[in-house]
């Protein structure tokens, strides 16, 4: 393994911790601020942006299989029958060409 | 720790099917298993080592790939912070662990179950964590191992187990009316970010950002109604 594949590996590990070290302490700070309503909303908008981040330029067949699993997800609340769910619908509709 | 080990299985078994693709890939590009092994183990981010190494391969720039893959681990940022009430009470040493094993899987698990169950807590972090970074670099080292062999996952639509994951996460995250508007505004800017070709890790934190703003004006609305 030669330099450059060392120098990325020991500077995105670098990189990755250093932000979760910051959020770390932005955390605490939040926390005992007037913006510690951030901590209650951030997870849900986080989740909300990765779940859009990964359909976004997708086929409708993947939508219909997010549709699916949201239909699952909203009546269950459960993440193993959503998964289930999901992944059989995307599986189905890649198999019908979608 | 054991209760989180367990619940984070079903979500582990969706990690290794990408653990074993980046593998392949890492491997294609010229790292050694060892080399995948390390990166897995002391980056421990799946989704911003793929962009790296996906940005090595074609630059073999060093400081671009780094960024570009730090880029989409900016989410850390909130992540972590969303953790200080978890992690109170814990060492210094044991939440700087406890963050570097904690992934978007796991993290968003502890959250959706924390917010059913208010007993659930480091423990459940920290046993997920374990299970999810233990998981993850031993799946993207056997990938690497395995080379080209393995056959095409994504045919199998396995390869759509993390979007349907985050869809149930959300659900449990879900805290009534109140964040409609904000998710509806976080979602739309996201995925109108990245249609325009933002890189997806600036697409998520621009929809997020976007969707704070969003809640704190609808907060700030509902108390001046009340």
């Amino acid at each position: 393994m030669t330099f450059p594949f060392w120098m990325l590996i020991v500077v995105l590990a670098t990189a990755a911790f250093s932000i979760r070290v910051l959020g770390l302490f932005a955390g605490n700070a939040i926390k005992s601020s007037r913006f510690s309503w951030m901590l209650d909303d951030l997870p849900g908008l986080i989740v909300v942006s990765l779940v859009a981040s990964s359909l976004a330029d997708q086929s409708i067949g993947t939508w219909i299989a997010a549709a699916a699993a949201l239909a699952v997800a909203y009546v269950t609340n459960h993440v193993i029958w959503t998964m289930c769910v999901g992944v059989a619908a995307y599986g189905g509709l890649l198999w019908f060409g979608l | 720790m054991k209760h989180g080990a367990i619940a984070i299985l079903p979500l582990a078994a969706g990690a290794a099917v990408y653990g074993l693709a980046f593998g392949l890939l890492a491997a294609q590009v010229g790292f050694p298993w060892w080399g995948v092994a390390l990166m897995s183990s002391f980056v421990h981010a799946g989704s911003s080592q793929i962009v790296a190494v996906e940005q090595f391969a074609g630059t073999s720039a060093v400081a671009g790939a780094a960024l570009a893959g730090a880029a989409l681990n900016l989410r850390y940022i909130g992540i972590a912070a969303s953790l200080s009430e978890v992690l109170d009470g814990l060492s210094l040493r044991m939440k700087l662990i406890a963050i570097h094993i904690t992934g978007d899987e796991n993290w968003a698990l502890t959250m959706a179950e924390r917010a059913k169950n208010s007993e659930i807590g480091a423990g459940f972090l920290i046993g997920s964590g374990i299970v999810m970074i233990s998981v993850w670099t031993a799946s993207t080292t056997l990938g690497a191992v395995a080379g080209s062999i393995l056959p095409n996952l994504e045919q199998f639509g396995l390869s759509f187990a993390f979007t349907a994951a985050f869809i149930a996460m959300a659900r449990g995250l879900w805290r009534g009316h109140a964040n409609l508007v904000p998710w509806v505004v976080s979602f739309a800017i996201t995925i109108g970010a990245a249609t325009l070709g933002a890189p997806k890790a600036y697409a998520i934190v621009a929809g997020a950002v976007c969707g704070l703003a969003v809640s704190q004006i609808v907060r700030s609305r509902g108390k001046a109604a009340s």
